[in-house]
């Protein structure tokens, strides 16, 4: 089937491969991998998508502007609001139940002098 | 048998093959060796890789022929294409002393680079292992009619390239 020229080409040796890979082939096949190649290996795209899936959530995390620390601090705001709330409930209360005691307890108040009370100022001519 | 053993059997069994046809695809021996390397590591990290393997030579330029193919595609951005590495001189068939022959075998070398790598890997499973267009065709993934019409191709483009040395020492 092949012709003449075919035939020829066929009897071309090809050169040989060079003695001095084998051991180095060999031992590099031997070789174990690194730690870390190991434990990706099984699913090294799984790890990549995983990766590529938090670098994409940090992303949008970071282009809504809102950091963790700021929302704390707005939390622990709102919450001294209705800490501040919640004690002048209980203070109304306590007023409204026992007015007597409520009334003793706080100091009593500063009522300002009749205006006709207040001092003159005298000027002598 | 242990696994280094079974390594180095299949190293002396099919490395000459191996190196051979990746040679001639790559057209260059650093990248050769690192395919070859890349195949036994390969190889040794799923010994169970060829257990049910009828054809193991095929098998094994198949695996050669797509480590040689990832690398090209790998280094695409620094070497362009294959054209660029078949321009390569590198010397893929052994020196004779007589110097038709050796005219002959270096003028066969540079027309086999210019040939597409597609056409290239076809002649070389052809005409130096011998395999039938099936074979051909389940080793590089094409149809067998595929495979048959680059060979076409290919021998016509070669004996075009080396007629004028071809009927010098017939």
């Amino acid at each position: 089937m092949n012709s003449d020229f075919e035939k020829r080409l066929q009897d071309q040796p090809m050169r040989e491969i060079p003695r001095h890979w084998r051991a180095g082939i060999l031992t590099a096949a031997q070789t174990p991998p690194p730690w870390w190649r190991e434990w990706l290996w099984p699913c090294p795209r799984a790890w990549a998508g995983l990766a590529a899936a938090w670098v994409v959530i940090f992303g949008m995390n970071l282009a809504t502007g809102k950091s963790p620390y700021r929302s704390t601090h707005a939390t622990l705001a709102v919450s001294r609001r209705e800490l501040q709330a919640l004690r002048e409930q209980q203070q109304m209360l306590t007023r409204l139940i026992f007015p007597a005691e409520s009334a003793e307890s706080q100091p009593p108040k500063r009522t300002p002098a009749p205006r006709s009370e207040r001092r003159k100022a005298v000027i002598i001519g | 048998m242990s696994s280094l053993a079974n390594l180095e059997q299949l190293y002396d069994e099919h490395g000459q093959a191996l190196f051979a046809f990746v040679l001639n695809l790559l057209r260059h021996e650093a990248d050769t060796r690192d395919v070859l390397q890349e195949l036994f590591v390969k190889l040794s990290r799923n010994p169970r890789l060829l257990e049910d393997v009828k054809d193991p030579r095929g098998f094994l330029l198949r695996l050669a022929h797509n480590l040689a193919i990832d690398l090209v595609r790998r280094r695409a951005a620094r070497d362009r294409n294959y054209e660029h590495l078949a321009s390569e001189n590198v010397a893929l068939f052994v020196a004779s002393d007589s110097p038709d022959e050796k005219i002959f075998a270096g003028s066969l070398d540079v027309a086999l680079g210019e040939l597409p790598p597609d056409q290239r890997a076809v002649v070389h499973l052809k005409l130096w292992e011998k395999l039938t267009f099936e074979q051909i065709a389940a080793t590089l993934d094409i149809s067998p009619n595929t495979a048959a019409s680059r060979y076409r191709y290919a021998i016509d483009k070669l004996r075009e390239r080396l007629r004028p040395i071809y009927d010098e020492i017939k």
